[in-house]
This record gives structure tokens, sequence and C-alpha cells, in this order.
């Protein structure tokens, strides 16, 4: 047993030509080969010169033969299965399945102001638990909801973040790194059996490696999880402002940590992360909610598709508006369908505000309509005798005809319709008497419900709640030993496990 | 003829064009064109391109783009300025990078290339700077301004840091400190010391401007 | 000419080709076995003329599959509709896509979201903006508002195609019920074209002032609009998504059937927009996911018979408000139908169900429009755009794009820049008193009304023409007892 997510049930949408396509990969051999990558790892650089790439210590440049940069996106394995804590949140990642991923946000956000502020820790919980509850939510992200939660140090953040995870619920969990903690998150997951996706092989666009990416990549192969390569380039800053230039020196980056992981690792379960943006002109910041996102993702699915390597798109979780208003319904919405309909494996959508920096669980609420409506559209249309239905039209005719008592709608509408949970569906009269609410006020409602009566199940036992506690604890001395957490955070830290 | 060259060099740099502008600056001191007239249509360009940024008429790009093409003919004007035994006019020297741990680079480098069109002299240590480093840019280039970005939570402390090791050596009145990066507040900033803080890159530059009174 | 949007990819396609016959089969066989019903005399007559069985005691005609399949292949793939001003002329067919706005039966107060009628002053200030606004393609039938304060209901249609002739020079649709007479005079006077209607009444029926406007049009040689009513599906047409397509097909191709043979060679754009049935309340389920589905799939089935396509149902969503909900259930319909094949999405103003419209939203949506539109154009590679030269002499960190004059000459071809909508930072958001989208569209609906002209205003004689011809009608009505 597996979660099921959803599965596109017609082929993927596709707007770059196979030409294109080749075009693009082409493109990405020869900056592998003529420009190289820069690995800031003795470590990686040696592995790499073993295997015949052309190695600039000085630089650190790696240049990569095409051949062996195609030998390891074949070893790649084009499907595979990930454990969750239960078998039934299993995710097999791979093909035409779509699952929907929680997106992170720095922080939550007052609904009086719509100003962001840190989470509570009885809110990041309460938060994990709503997320639980949500059917179309299939699996968290690493920073979702939040990074971290008020009162704890920043070293800290990462570790207690996963454990609240690990605590209220039992879906999959992807993880991330910084100071070392994924030694941390490793101990966790395998305490409690179940595996986590580090996005360990992070690059920094454009075509570098820090040294702390590649050192979670060893540990993470180690651990013999599987792993996600990642990197985040914005065109026109860190990659060329054209789409087809910045797929190039984005996917050229990704495809360089896979050679890495493959090396080290030959077989390894690899999935792409990565977050691409263009980039606002006037702020500088990633354009958040720029259609040229799903451009770029739509044809990086096409290339994705080529190398039969799964993939996420992010262009659907985040708006660059600060409120869940129009804007944010259209700046997730359009994404969210573009990336479904062309094949993504994962599409964030549940939860994310303004670009990357805040998370609100109502947003979360609101958005499980959306994921469960889009995921309707990709299972596509039933046809058979059945559904066609020739001979009820027959039978109906023409005006007085009327399909409502037949028995084909009691059997059929439930599947081919999607009923929203939060959504107004009301007519104006209706409206008017129910007090004029809104989506956002149903799904404050649907929050209350869920925070009173949703469990997790099942919870984890006495025995892996004690390891989980424990290895925080190691974590804690660790960072204290290595001074990264000062004696005043320790104090307000302790408040807060109390 | 010499105001056909200057007001070519302006144009080089209103289009943006790096490498016209340098042979212009070149052209302009065979023409025994005194630098520092060169000079000041050359920040009258850049002023221009800024002010058509800020009503919203140009964008980062073209910003970006003259601040470039300025750096590129500014070397050949300024060790003319200074073979003449005439004062280099900057506004002042700035060392700048993003804290170590950070990687994030993009707001750093639109600060570095904003505060040289502005006019001032700009080191750029690039990013995961130790504090160390820092320190030793400050002496090195007798700095008088020390601008850290930081984008994460995580790393915005290392500027208490440096400020710290700032005070130890005796350099803190020495020296201005910004900060900025999108993890910050101006609350901070505040509270770790820094001389200020602006939420944008532009703003930096008028920042850096305040700080010194130029 | 109008532009409008390209698509420059392949459609999105949900059946296989053997699903899109298995439709195709089934249409022709409700065609001929359960036929459709026209209450309509003259219609009739020519369809038995034409060797359909028509049975005279329920109106019911019964088509030959020949024939169907031979009026399909009559209709243009693709023509030209004339506006006002010829630079606003559409093309339609292909791979083109525009937009023109939705409709709405009233205007909304933003304070209280509740529904009131428009004055004539908002109605005439609705087409300016719409006028003004670059994704705004054609003005569709009853838009902005199906008519205005202290109008007569029967004046109501052609008060609304009077205000759009003086104040756009923009091609527009029309309705009928019994007004084109005086619709047909007023385009004539403005020498413009306009698209007619044909609508029919699902499950399988077309009344007589329906089928008899259409003659009228015809005859005065304005384009068609097959429009296909809105079965809803499990209602009017069966629950199941491919007995709908089945059902509203037939019925719509038996319109077009009607049109190709009064005058073979009619230009025709057919209007799909089935949706599923709303299950508590009984009303469509607007923004319903369904509909999608339906239109979707309708496209590719009318792709298939080369008649051009009217994705009509992308603007109203089930809220009552300009919110979240309302963002995604306009924009995924609105981005499915022009990634599918429709040439021609009613999309601008619309907020719930066909009732109501704002002026606020058809702003908004000019910026969802044009997203939509940069996206189907797709994306470009060549050897420029693929930059290998310059990644390679930008290289690793610390190198950087932004100062690149390949940057200043690209971005703007490959981003779109958005009008309204919310594009600061939080530190500068807060700053600026913390606007929203809806914040600037109100801002912009006040510069375009300070300062949007109509290209061409109508000349004193086309004024005094269309005042005269309203006068008619009033008159007209009044003496028929209707006002
Ligand atoms: C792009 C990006 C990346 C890119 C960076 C590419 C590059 N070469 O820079 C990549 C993908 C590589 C990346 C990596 C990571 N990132 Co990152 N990233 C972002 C993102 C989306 C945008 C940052 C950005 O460039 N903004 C645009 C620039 C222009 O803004 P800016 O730098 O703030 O600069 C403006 C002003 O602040 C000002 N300014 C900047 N500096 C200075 C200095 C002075 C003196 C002054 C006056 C002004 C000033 O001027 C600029 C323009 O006006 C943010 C989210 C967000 N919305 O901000 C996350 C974010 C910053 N990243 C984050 C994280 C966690 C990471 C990673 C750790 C992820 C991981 N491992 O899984 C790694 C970092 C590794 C490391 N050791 O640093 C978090 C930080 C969370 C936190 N706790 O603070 C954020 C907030 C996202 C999130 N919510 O999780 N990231």
């Amino acid at each position: 047993m597996a979660m099921k997510g959803f599965t596109r049930k017609f082929k993927p949408l596709e707007i770059i030509t196979e030409e294109q396509v080749e075009a693009i990969h082409r493109g990405i051999l020869d900056v592998l080969q003529t420009t190289g990558v820069r690995f800031e790892s003795k470590r990686a650089l040696k592995l790499f010169e073993k295997n015949d790439c052309q190695v600039d210590y000085d630089n650190m440049r790696v240049k990569f033969p095409p051949g062996l940069v195609e030998e390891c996106l074949r070893r790649c394995p084009s499907s595979f299965r990930v454990k969750a804590r239960e078998p039934k949140n299993d995710l097999i990642i791979g093909g035409n399945t779509v699952y929907f991923v929680a997106s992170p946000g720095m922080q939550t956000v007052d609904l009086d102001t719509w100003e962001p502020r840190p989470a509570t820790k009885k809110e990041y919980y309460d938060t994990v638990k709503i997320m639980d509850a949500l059917p179309n939510l299939h699996l968290f992200c690493c920073y979702t909801p939040y990074f971290g939660f008020e009162g704890i140090p920043e070293v800290m953040k990462i570790p207690e973040g996963l454990a609240a995870k690990i605590r209220n619920s039992n879906k999959f969990t992807w993880s991330c790194f910084s100071n070392d903690c994924e030694i941390f998150n490793i101990k966790m997951v395998k305490a409690v059996g179940t595996e986590t996706i580090i996005l360990a092989m992070m690059a920094s666009p454009p075509l570098t490696y820090y040294n702390s990416a590649i050192e979670c990549a060893f540990r993470t192969l180690e651990a013999d999880l599987p792993i996600g390569v990642d990197t985040g380039t914005v065109f026109g800053a860190t990659g060329p402002a054209t789409i087809a230039g910045s797929l190039v020196t984005y996917t050229a980056e990704l495809v360089a940590g896979i050679v890495l992981i493959q090396l080290i690792k030959p077989g390894t379960r690899t999935f792409i992360a990565g977050f691409p943006h263009p980039q606002n002109m006037r702020s500088g910041s990633p354009a958040f909610g720029d259609i040229g996102i799903s451009l770029f993702d739509v044809a990086f699915n096409q290339i994705c598709r080529k190398y039969e390597i799964p993939c996420r798109n992010t262009a659907s979780a985040y708006s660059s508006s600060k409120k869940m208003d129009f804007q944010c319904g259209y700046e997730r919405g359009i994404p969210a369908i573009l990336s479904a309909v062309s094949g993504a494996q994962f599409i964030h959508v549940h939860g994310g505000m303004y670009g990357e920096l805040a998370h609100h669980p109502i947003q979360d609420i609101l958005d499980d309509d959306v994921a469960g409506m889009i995921g309707r559209f990709i299972e596509g249309v039933e046809v058979s005798d059945e559904t066609l239905a020739i001979d009820l039209i027959e039978k109906v005719g023409p005006i007085p005809g009327f399909y409502l008592n037949k028995e084909h709608t009691r059997k059929w509408w439930r599947k081919e319709q999607f009923v929203p949970e939060v959504a107004d569906r009301l007519t104006y009269p209706e409206w008017i008497n129910s007090g004029k609410k809104t989506a956002f006020d149903y799904a404050k409602k649907r929050m209350e419900e869920i925070l009173a009566t949703h469990k997790v199940d099942p919870p984890l036992t006495n025995s892996q709640e004690e390891d989980i506690e424990r290895i925080l604890k190691e974590a804690r001395e660790y960072y204290r030993k290595k001074g990264l957490i000062t004696d005043e955070e320790w104090e307000t830290y302790k408040k807060v496990l109390r | 003829m010499s105001n056909e060259i200057l007001e070519n060099l302006k144009k080089a740099i209103l289009e943006y064009e790096s490498e016209k502008a340098a042979n212009l600056a070149r052209e302009a001191l065979e023409k025994k064109i005194d630098p520092a007239k060169a000079l000041n249509v050359m920040t009258e360009a850049v002023r221009q391109v800024g002010d058509g940024f800020g009503r919203g008429e140009l964008w980062l790009p073209d910003l970006v783009g003259a601040a470039d093409a300025m750096q590129s003919a500014m070397p050949i004007i300024q060790k003319e300025i200074e073979r003449k035994g005439m004062k280099v006019e900057t506004l002042g020297v700035v060392v700048v990078g993003t804290v170590f741990g950070d990687i994030h680079s993009i707001g750093k480098t639109m600060v570095c290339t904003l505060l040289a069109a502005e006019g001032f002299t700009v080191y750029d240590l690039g990013v995961n700077v130790t504090a160390e480093k820092f320190i030793e840019a400050v002496k090195k280039y007798k700095a008088d301004i020390l601008a850290m970005s930081a984008l994460m939570t995580m790393t915005a402390p290392e500027q208490r840091k440096v400020i710290a090791i700032l005070k130890k050596e005796n350099l803190r009145d020495k020296v201005k400190v910004m900060v900025g990066g999108g993890s910050l507040t101006e609350e901070f900033a505040k509270n770790i010391g820094a001389d200020g803080y602006d939420p944008t890159a532009p703003g930096g530059a008028k920042l850096a401007r305040r700080l010194l009174n130029k | 000419m109008l532009k409008g949007f390209t698509r420059k990819f392949k459609p999105l396609e949900i059946l296989t080709e053997e699903h899109v016959e298995a439709i195709h089969r089934g249409i022709l066989d409700v065609l001929q076995e359960t036929g459709v019903r026209f209450e309509s005399k003259r219609a009739l007559k020519l369809f038995e003329k034409n060797d359909c069985q028509v049975d005279w005691s329920n109106n019911q005609v019964r088509f030959p599959p020949a024939l169907v399949e031979e009026c399909l292949r009559k209709a243009p793939s693709s023509f030209r509709i004339k506006a006002r001003d010829p630079k606003n002329d559409l093309i339609i067919g292909g791979n083109t896509v525009y937009f023109e706005p939705g409709v709405g039966m009233q205007t909304i107060d933003i304070d209280t979201w509740e529904l009131r009628t428009a004055t004539r002053k908002e109605n005439y200030d609705g087409v300016t903006i719409l006028d003004a606004l670059d994704t705004v393609h054609f003005l569709s039938c009853y838009c902005p508002y199906f008519g205005f304060d202290n109008v007569p209901s029967v004046m109501a249609m052609l008060e609304s195609v009077a205000a759009k002739i003086r104040n756009s020079t923009k091609a527009q649709w029309s309705g009928y019920q019994g007004r084109e007479v005086f619709v047909i005079e007023m385009a004539k006077a403005a020498g413009i074209e306009l698209l007619g209607n044909i609508i029919c009444s699902p499950p399988l029926t077309y009344y007589g002032d329906g089928v008899e406007n259409i003659f009228r049009f015809i005859e005065a040689g304005f384009p068609i609009d097959v429009c296909g009513g809105g079965t809803i599906a499990g209602a009017t047409g069966p629950a199941t998504v491919a007995g709908s397509l089945i059902a509203d097909g037939a019925l719509n191709v038996a319109g077009i059937v009607l049109v190709q043979l009064i005058k073979p060679g009619t230009r025709v754009i057919v209007q799909g927009g089935a949706g599923p049935q709303n299950m508590r309340q009984g009303s469509p389920a607007f923004g319903a996911i369904g509909g999608s589905l339906h239109n979707v799939a309708y496209n590719q089935i009318f792709r298939h018979y080369k008649i051009p396509i009217m994705d009509a149902g992308c603007y109203a969503g089930s809220s009552k408000r300009i919110d979240y909900q309302n963002g995604y259930e306009k924009a995924i319909p609105a981005v499915l139908a022009a990634l599918s094949g429709a040439n021609l999405i009613g999309f601008h103003g619309g907020m719930y169900g066909e009732l109501s419209w704002h002026p606020f939203q058809a702003i908004i949506d000019d910026d969802v429009a044009g997203m939509i539109g940069r996206f189907i154009e797709g994306i470009k590679v060549n050897d420029e755009t693929l930059a290998i030269d310059l990644i390679e002499k930008v290289g690793p960190i610390p190198g950087f794009y932004l100062n690149k004059e390949h940057t200043r000459k690209w971005w703007k071809k490959e981003q779109f820049v958005p009008k309204v909508a919310d594009r600061l930072t939080y530190p500068e958001w807060m700053k600026t008193g913390k606007k929203s989208c809806l914040d600037y569209a109100k801002e912009r609906m006040d510069e375009i009304a300070a300062t949007h002209k109509v290209a061409i205003p109508l000349t004193s004689s086309q004024e005094k023409d269309i005042e005269r011809i309203l006068k008619e009608a009033r008159k007209y009505y009044k003496e028929k007892g209707l006002i």
C-alpha cells in the first residue's frame, strides 16, 4: 500500500519540440564539458578526477566528459518507493503520479494586519496537525510549515521542525541541512523507521557547489537514503534572462550534482528539486507569481521526462501578494494546473503565501480544495459505453427530458465532480442569509474542527518518542559545545522546552 | 570637439555601452580633456539613469548596465586624475560582503553596483565571508564603510560578531557599519549596534552617503 | 487586425483519438436516432427539404449523418470579424486566442459585496475601461451589464449595444430576443459586423425566437455564434462528462447544420460551456473543475471539426467577492481553455455566476489574461536564447547576469510584467500602505477614466442614426405595450 496521489490519465502538455529538448540537452552537455562547475570539496574533486573528469584544483573547477554525464543520468531509477512511518503514506515516485507538497514559509502572518511574525511552538505543532488531516496534501517539504518557531536557537530550527512533523503527522517529509544538522535528521527518521529525502545536493547558481552541500550528500548516501538535487536560479541574475538559457545553466547544475551522487553510489534514488524564477526587475527579488516560472517548469518537466528522473515544480508555491486575495488565487491556480498537466511528480501548492516568507494554515485548507480540483482534472474523462450514455440520451430526449432523477446521475455524479470542502458554493440569496461567508470563513471553521477532532493515527510509541527526545538532546549538546547556541539563546530555549 | 566627446561618453553610459565608454574615456584623455570634467558627465549620466529608475521608467538591468558602463571607464579617468596629482573624487571606500555561512549573492551584488554608481570605491569580498576576512579588508583598504549582507536568520548574528571584533581591534569608530539583507529588520540592526540599515539596495547607496555626511 | 495571442505549441489533449471518434459517433447517432426539437416551421421546412426526417407532431428532426458531416465541413475554419476600427478586426480560428469580457447582470457594491443595478454612467464607464484594456479583444453581448438603471428590460439589449458602439471601437457580439432587427440596423449604421447568436435549450431543443433571429443575422451577412446554452451535467445532460459532451455536442452540431443549410459557408463559432450541477443548490456549479474537463474535451472535438471555438464560461466562479477562491476559480479554467484551443475566451470582470460584474475585476483580469497570453506564446529556443557563449563567459560564482547586455535585451520579452499585481517586497509593501491588487486596480481605473479616449469617435451622422434607431425601437415597444 502507498499514498495514491493523483494520476494523470492523458499525455502531458509539451511546449517545446523534441528538437528543442535536444538542443537544450546538448547545451547542458556542452556547458558541463566546456565551462564546467565549481565544487568546493577536495573529496568530490578527487572522485571526479578518478572518473576521468578534468579537474582544475586551483579554481576547484570540474569539466565533465559527456559520456560520463549521460551514463550517470541513466543510473538514476525512473520510479522508486520511499518509506513513510505508515506504509499507507509511502510514496511511489515517478511516472504520471502527482503528489502535492506543502510550501514552506519562514513565518506565519497576522490575519488582521497581514504582517509576518514568527510562529509559536504551539502554532507550529498545530499547523502540522492540520496538514496531517488534509487529504490532498501528500507530504511535507523541509521548511514547512515554518522555518522553526519562536524561542529556539537558529541551529536547532531544522531539527526541532523535523521532530514536530514526526510527532504530529505520519506523512512523508523531505528535510534539509545547515550546520551538520543532517546528522540528527537522519538519526531521527531512522529511529521511527521511516525515510526522508534530504535536499542535500544543493547548488549555488551559477554553476557552484559549496562544501556543506557536498558533505551532506555524502552523509545522506552513507545512510542509504534517497536524495534530492536542488538549485535556485534567478533568470537575469544568477542565470541568463532567457528561459532557454536558464534551462541550460539550471539543469547543468542539477546534472553535475546527479553525476556526483551516481559516482558516490550508483543507482541511488534521486529526485530533482529546484527553484527557478525570473528576477523582479524592480526589487531584485525573485519574481514570485510570474508566468515565466511556469514556462520554465513546463519545459523543464519535458527535459526530466527525457532523463526519466522524477522532479518537482515550485511555481505554485508562492505568490507575490501578501494576502489571501484574488492575486494569490490566480498566481497559485495557474502555475499549479500547468505543472500538473505537464508532468511534474511533485507540486507545491499548500499554504505558501508571499515569496517563501510566509505560510498559514488557513491557506493550507483553502489550497486543499485547489489541489483536489487539479487532481480531479488530471484524472481526465472516462469514456466508456456507460459514461457516453447514448441510450440514456435517447431515453430522455429533448425538453421536457431531465437527468437529475435518473439512476445514472445518482451513480456517476460524485465520480465526475470534485466537491470542494471550503469553497463558497451558495446561491446569492443563501449567501446573504449565511452572513456572506467566504471560503476564508469556512476554512477558519474547518481549521477549528480539525484541531478539535483530528488525531495522528497511530501516534509515536513511547520508545520512539524517547528516541526523538534523546536525539534532540544530543543535537543541543553538540551545538552548545560548538558555541553555536549562546547562553542567552539557551535560556530562552529552555523556557520554550518546558 | 571636446564637448562632443563628453556628450558621447555620457551617451555611451546612458546606452549601457561599456566598451564604448572606456574607449571614449581614453579618447577624451588623448584630446587633453580635463579628467574631472569627464568624471562629472559620467556621474551625471548614472544619476540620470538612477532618477529614471526612481520614477519607475527604467528597470534594474538598466540601472546596473549604466553602473557597469561607468565602472569600465572609471579606472582610466581615475588614473589620469592621480597622475595629475589631483585628488581622486570618491565618496568613500566601502567593503562589502555576504556573511559567513551564507551564500546568497544577488542582493549583495546589487548593493555593490549601486554603491559604485553612487560614486563610492567598492571592494566586493563575495559571499561566505568570515569575520576575519572582513576585518582584514577594512584595514587593508582603509574602509570608510563596512557593508554586510545576511539573508538568513541563522547567519544574521554573524554581523554582531564582526562588530564585536571591530570593537576589540579599536576599529569601530574608524568605520561605519551598515547592514541589510532579507532576514534583517531595522530593530535587529539597532540591536547589534550597526550604524545603518536599509531594506533596499538603492536605499543602501543613499544611506552610505548619509553615514558619511556626503 | 488585432493580434491577440498565438499558441505556439500543440494544444493540451485529454482525450485519445479513439475517444474523440467515440464521441463523434455518439453525436451522429444521437442526431440520427434521438434527434433535436426545433420550434420553428421555417427551420423544419428547410430540414425536410434537405432529407432530414421531420416529425411534425413534436417538431423533432432526425439528421442523416452524411448531411451532418457535410455541413460541418462547410463552416470555415478561420475568418475575420470586422470592427469599427480596422485595427480591431479579429481573425478567428487556428491557434489564435482572443479574450472578451465576462458578463454580469448587475454591479456590486465593493463595501458590502451586494448586488445592485448599474447606473447608465457606470455602464458607459465600464465600456470605456474595456476599450482601454489591451487584453480585451472583443466585446461580449450584455457586457458589462445586462442593461442599467431606468432602462426598460426590452430596451436593455439595444441600449447595451449602443453603449458599446459609442464608447469603443472593438468588435462585438449581440444577443437577440426579437431585438435583432434594430441591432442589425445599428450595426449597419456604424459600419460594423456583429456576431449573431443562435441559442439552444438543452436537452436537445431549439425554441422559435432563437432560431428566427439567425435567419435575419445571416441575411445581413453576419457571422453566427452557435451557443450551447450551457448543458448542466446531471440536470439537462448526463452526469458524466463523456455523456454531456455528446448531448451538448449534438445540440450544437444541429445548430451548425441549420446555419449551413440557410447559407452555406456562413462563418460560425461554436460555444460549448457545459458544466456540472451544484448538487446542493441545483444551480450550475460555477467555477467547478468539471466545467474545464468538459471544455477541454469539447475543444478537442471541435478542433477535429475545424470550427473556431468560444469558451465563454471562464469568467464566473461561485465566490461572491474578489477573493482567493474567485482567483483560482477563474484562472484555472481560463488557462485550460487557452491551452486546449479555445479561440475566444470570456473572462474580464465577471464575478459570481453571471450575476455580477465589476470594473476592478476587469482591470485585475487584464493582468491574468496577459499572463496566460504570455504563457501560450511559449519559449524561444535558438542560439541567442540558449546563450551558451554567455554562460561560458559568466562561469560559476561570482559570475552574474544582471549587468549583461543579453539581460537588458531579453528580460522583458521573457517575463510578463503585470500592471496592477502587488509585486513589492515586504518592507516596500509596508512602507506604501500595504496595497493589494484591488487598490492598484482602483488607481488604474481612475487613470483610465481620466485619460482614455475612444480612438475613433462616432461621426455625428452615425451618432444621429444610432439615436434615431433607439428612438424607433422605444416607440415600437411602447406601441406593443412592452414598455
Ligand atoms: C534565491 C534564494 C536562494 C538561492 C541563492 C542564489 C544566490 N546566488 O544568491 C539558493 C537557491 C542558492 C538559496 C540557497 C539557500 N537558501 Co535561500 N533563498 C532565496 C530567496 C528565494 C531569495 C533571496 C534573494 O536573492 N532575494 C533577492 C535579493 C535582491 O534580496 P536581498 O538579498 O534581500 O537584497 C535586497 C535588500 O535586502 C538589500 N540588501 C541586501 N543586502 C544588503 C546589504 C546592505 C548593507 C544594505 C543596505 C541592503 C542590502 O538590497 C537588495 C535589493 O534591494 C529567499 C526567499 C526570499 N523571498 O527572500 C530564500 C531564503 C533566503 N533562503 C533560505 C534558505 C534556508 C536557504 C538554504 C539554507 C536552503 C537549504 N539548504 O535547503 C540555502 C543556503 C545555503 C547557505 N549556506 O547560504 C531561507 C532563509 C530562512 C531563514 N531562516 O532565514 C529563505 C528566507 C527561504 C525560506 N523561507 O526558507 N537560496
